[in-house]
């Protein structure tokens, strides 16, 4: 078994401006090596569970164990060791994307290269802009250099990929991989399933600051995944759909003749939604704010 | 130590990008246009109160720029998940400020003493305007925080001179009578429109400078520990 990197043990907290319990008695580990997912809905308590795993917020209650020692007994020095990609990126923005990395990076004793980073993420180029200039996802590429600017051993990463195309998107996702194949670990908050089917080892549902269910993204398709294929056909210059169990399909006749004799449009397995998974581990709807 | 000077690096660069370093200037050049237009009489009773102005009400406002910048930006919560201490954060603010302050009063007092022939305790003096600076740059940071918006930090800069600069003022410009000048030492101000007159060479009673500096001082660092410690933190950081 792998070296368990948070312990996180009852952790409550209330925001004490309007007493709002937005993470209530969530339990859970991340182990060395792993992605793990915080998957759920807008105002689930996402981004507060990532404050406080970072010690942006301080007064909460419960135990959480970094490296087998408890949160208290870490100074500044924890912050070495980690990497936090904002929900919504921070830097000066009359200073350019590189000024805005070389000052974040003098503050560590480890520095990657900034450079290969910002190549890796299409931003060589602006490098020298000033981040004012930055579009939205621009800016939400150069939260990733700033969160990977010392080499960390643990990346916090709060919907990274919002508002990236698909192709920026899949160079965050590459380098995420990356990082883990690396030894690193991560926690992952997102509310895109196929974030979620991609990356992550394990995850974590919460709904209303509580875990509903962790488990591998496999065995929660398995679990909450419609078991039927949707075929779309031509029959005699007309698109028809039928649906199949998946189950019984190999000794479904109506299947067999029907692949046989027609032109298949398309094929697709019960693609599980957020929204189905949601509606059923929580019995809530989903609803996608953001 | 090394992060201290990170930050530092980035305070100052970041004075010159945000173009407080400009504006600060600007404004020096501007006391300097007063005292040119005042002319050569006048001057040395303007002067020193063109500095007290520059290191009280200038202080105070840029400190609060600087940090409506930062509030604006959210940048302090960025700067919260590097190993950079809270602390450090502050001083390398604070530094930059004492920073702006002696900038404007070399290049006012500087070109005043060449063009005006004006004597001054240097000395003294530089120490002097270390202290008010170092104090009315914490004062800035503490009124900051309490305020919501830019315009809350200008009306509490606005209160806070009428109440505590304004009689100094008056009283400069004897206007007011010699009976409140014992009421006047309450003010941080005021004390340091004496200590600011004793560098332009005039008699001020030993005690009365002893106790300004001590003012100053103490207040400096009871507003340090007690407000800007504990709650910058809490009010630096938007959400
Ligand atoms: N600064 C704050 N003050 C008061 N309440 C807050 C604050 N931040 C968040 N909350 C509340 O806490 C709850 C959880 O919010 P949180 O930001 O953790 O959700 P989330 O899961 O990250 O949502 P999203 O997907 O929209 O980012 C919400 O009810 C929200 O209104
Ligand atoms: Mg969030």
């Amino acid at each position: 078994m792998s070296k368990k990197v948070f312990e996180v043990k009852d952790l409550s907290f209330t925001y004490q401006k309007h007493g709002i319990k937005a993470v209530n008695a969530i339990s859970f580990d991340i182990v060395e090596g792993e992605i793990f997912g915080l998957l759920g809905p807008s105002g689930a308590g996402k981004s507060t569970t990532q404050k406080i795993l970072t010690r942006l917020l301080k007064n909460y209650q419960g135990n959480i164990q970094y490296m087998g020692k408890d949160f208290s007994q870490y100074g500044n020095d924890f912050y070495e060791d980690i990497g936090v990609g904002f929900e919504l990126p921070v830097h000066f923005s009359k200073l350019s994307g590189m000024e805005n990395m070389r000052f974040f990076q003098n503050l560590y004793e480890s520095k990657a290269d900034i450079e290969a980073l910002m190549k890796r993420v299409g931003l060589f180029e602006d490098k020298d802009r000033l981040v004012g200039e930055y579009s939205k996802g621009m800016k939400m590429r150069l939260n990733f250099v700033r969160a990977m600017l010392n080499n960390p051993k643990f990346l916090f990463l709060d919907e990274v990929t919002n508002g990236l195309d698909p192709k920026n998107a899949k160079i965050i996702k590459d380098l995420i991989r990356e990082f883990k194949e690396g030894g690193g670990t991560v926690l992952l908050s997102t509310h895109l399933m196929n974030d979620v089917e991609e990356l992550c080892d394990r995850v974590a549902f919460i709904s209303k600051g509580e875990i509903r269910e962790i488990a591998t993204p496999k065995a929660l398709k398995m679990k909450y995944g419609k078991r039927e294929l949707r075929v779309e056909y031509k029959d005699q210059e007309q698109v028809k759909l039928e649906v199949f169990d998946l189950d019984t399909i190999s000794k479904n006749d109506t299947f067999l003749t029907l692949v046989k004799n027609n032109a298949i449009q398309t094929m697709h397995s019960g693609e599980t939604t957020m929204d189905d998974i949601f509606i059923r581990v929580t019995g809530d709807t989903f609803h996608e704010d953001a | 130590m090394k992060t201290l000077k990170g930050l530092l690096r980035g305070e100052f660069q970041r004075l010159i990008k945000y173009n407080i370093i400009q504006v600060s200037f600007g404004v020096s050049v501007l006391w300097l246009l007063i005292l040119f237009l005042v002319g050569k009489e006048e001057a040395g009773v303007f002067l020193p109160l063109v500095v007290f102005m520059d290191l009280t009400m200038m202080s105070v406002l840029l400190m609060g720029v600087s940090l409506f910048y930062e509030r604006q930006e959210n940048t302090l919560k960025t700067l919260m998940v590097t190993p950079a201490p809270m602390w450090g954060i502050a001083v390398s603010k604070i530094i930059a400020s004492i920073y702006l302050a002696f900038q404007s009063v070399v290049v006012v007092v500087g070109v005043a003493y060449f063009a005006f022939d004006i004597a001054f305790r240097l000395l003294p003096f530089l120490a002097f305007v270390l202290i008010i600076a170092l104090a009315h740059g914490i004062l800035g940071f503490v009124l900051s925080l309490f305020s919501k918006d830019f315009n809350g930090l200008l009306a509490l800069i606005m209160a806070y001179m009428i109440v505590f600069a304004f009689p100094s003022i008056f009283y400069a410009l004897g206007l007011m009578s010699e009976s409140i000048e014992p009421l006047l030492l309450l003010s941080p101000t005021h004390v340091s429109l004496l200590m600011i007159n004793y560098g332009f060479d005039q008699s001020i009673e030993t005690f009365e400078l002893i106790y300004g500096m001590l003012y100053l001082i103490i207040a400096s660092l009871v507003l340090w520990k007690y407000l800007i410690l504990p709650l910058y933190p809490i009010k630096g950081v938007k959400e």
